[in-house]
Formats: structure tokens, C-alpha cells, sequence
């Protein structure tokens, strides 16, 4: 699959992954194989892959609480510019990211949980994140800059 | 997709005892991770070193883990490093500081070799 040749954003795929744990592996392969033909370096793929399994184990987790009756919805777009990973889940209220930023010291002398890496590693992986959501959806947006990404054979301008 | 379970094996070598790890570490695999981590404090091993080479996939939560494991370890005054990890995961370890308290080795060899040289 190539991206689009223009500033026309192009929706390459549309993904529903039931709220079961180990799901997000089945969502992070899924948009991979979506994304295979853009031309993706491989470190690049592989820090989408994380993203977007980080961002789809919490929408399991904290917004369906892993109801399988609730899917995660995932759709992947991309402009000439860039490429987008939208992940929704059915939560309601605040998202449910752990805030706190994690400090590896502070988790080690047990003054923070062990847990709390997720948005963190979203945040470290890709370019840009935003959260959206209403009184029924919580949606997650993951971006990558595409310029100057692309390797061996990818077709944007 | 085929999903590998997390699987945990303990080696004694000079210098270290090894976890072989392998498959996915996520929450699945707390229980086996602490039983084999558990293994290899038997014998009170100056170092414990963990090798990554069979492991296809760590999320958040595998990280967690491996927190865990360190703290462990600093409470033993024992050196936990880690070998066989992918350029990914090498960098995600670079990130979370993880690097910072776990020596991280390309391989077993180099990891076995300043084991037995510290």
C-alpha cells in the first residue's frame, strides 16, 4: 500500500480488536501489515508497533474493562505528511492514563507502583499524541511525521 | 500471528546464573517470571543475567516486571544485567533508565566474560 500522492488524507484501514488481554499484540501486527507498504524504516515501525499496543492495552484495559462485547476501534490514515492511528475505545469520564510520570528510582525505593510506563512509552515513541473523547468514546491519536521517513521505495513526495 | 507464551529457564554459568527468557512478557507472565527469577536466586549467585535472545514482545506491564526484578536484586546487593535484547528493546531500556541499574550486553558471552572479570 502506498500513501497518498497529495494533502488528502486517506483512511488505509479500519480494525476492531475485542477487549481480551493480549489483544493489543493481535491490533500492533494488524496496523503494521496496514502500514508495510509506506516504507517505513524498521526502528520506526517497531516504536509504532509499541505505541500502538500501549495505546490499545489501556483502551481494553481502562475504557472497555475488558468487556469482549466492547471492541477497540483503530483506524489508520495518512496524509503525504504524516500518518495517523486513531484507537477508541467505549470509556467514559477522564482518561485513564496513569499521570504521574514514571521515575524508575522512586518505583525502586517503592514510592511509585512498578506499573504506570504506558503513556510514557506512547509519548517516547511517536511524534505526537492527542486524547479525545465524549461522554461515550475515548479516542487516542497517535502521529508520526512521515518526511523524511520513508526507505526503500516509499512514493510521497 | 502466533502467540509464544512467556517461557523461563535457569542456567548456572561461571560468574552468573542465566534466565532464559523467552516469548511474550506481559502480565501473563508474572508468575513463571517470578518462580524462574526465584530459581535463580538459589545459591546466591553474585550476578543474575537475564537473557532476552528468545523474547518476541515486552509491553508495559513486562516492564513492570522487570522493575520488579531489579528491586529484588538491589535489595540482595546483586547485579542484574540483561543480554540478547533487540535494538528496540535495547532503546526502550535506554528510555525507561532501565540501562541505568541493568548492564546490558549484546550477548551472553560479553555479559558472562565481565561477569567473571568483575
Amino acid at each position: 500500500m502506498n500513501a497518498p500522492r497529495d494533502g488528502t488524507r486517506r483512511t488505509l484501514a479500519e480494525l476492531s480488536v475485542p477487549s481480551e488481554p493480549g489483544n493489543e499484540r493481535r491490533a500492533m501486527e494488524e496496523v503494521a501489515g496496514t502500514v508495510e507498504g509506506l516504507g517505513l524504516p524498521g526502528r520506526t515501525l517497531d516504536r509504532l508497533k509499541t505505541a500502538v499496543a500501549e495505546a490499545t492495552m489501556n483502551a481494553m484495559e481502562h475504557g472497555n474493562r475488558y468487556r469482549e462485547e466492547a471492541p477497540v476501534l483503530i483506524e489508520v490514515s495518512a496524509t503525504d505528511a504524516e500518518l495517523s492511528v486513531k484507537i477508541t475505545d467505549e470509556g467514559t469520564g477522564p482518561r485513564a492514563f496513569d499521570p504521574q510520570t514514571p521515575d524508575l528510582e522512586a518505583k525502586l525505593d517503592g514510592a511509585q507502583t512498578p506499573r504506570g510506563w504506558g503513556l510514557f512509552l506512547i509519548k517516547s515513541m511517536v511524534d505526537e499524541m492527542n486524547v479525545t473523547g465524549d461522554e461515550r468514546h475515548h479516542t487516542v491519536e497517535l502521529i508520526l511525521h512521515l518526511n523524511g521517513r520513508a526507505e526503500g521505495g516509499a512514493t510521497w513526495p | 500471528m502466533a502467540v509464544r507464551h512467556f517461557e523461563a529457564e535457569v542456567r548456572r554459568e561461571p560468574g552468573a546464573a542465566v534466565l532464559d527468557l523467552g516469548g511474550e512478557i506481559n502480565g501473563f507472565a508474572q508468575e513463571a517470571l517470578d518462580a524462574a527469577y526465584a530459581e535463580a536466586e538459589k545459591g546466591n549467585p553474585d550476578s543474575i543475567l537475564l537473557n532476552f535472545e528468545g523474547v518476541d514482545y515486552i509491553n508495559s506491564t513486562g516492564i513492570a516486571l522487570i522493575v520488579g526484578l531489579l528491586a529484588r536484586a538491589r535489595a540482595a546487593k546483586r547485579d542484574l544485567s540483561a543480554c540478547g535484547l533487540s535494538e528496540h528493546y535495547v532503546e526502550i531500556f535506554n528510555i525507561t533508565r532501565l540501562s541505568d541499574f541493568v548492564s546490558v550486553f549484546p550477548d551472553e558471552k560479553s555479559a558472562l566474560d565481565e561477569s567473571v572479570a568483575g
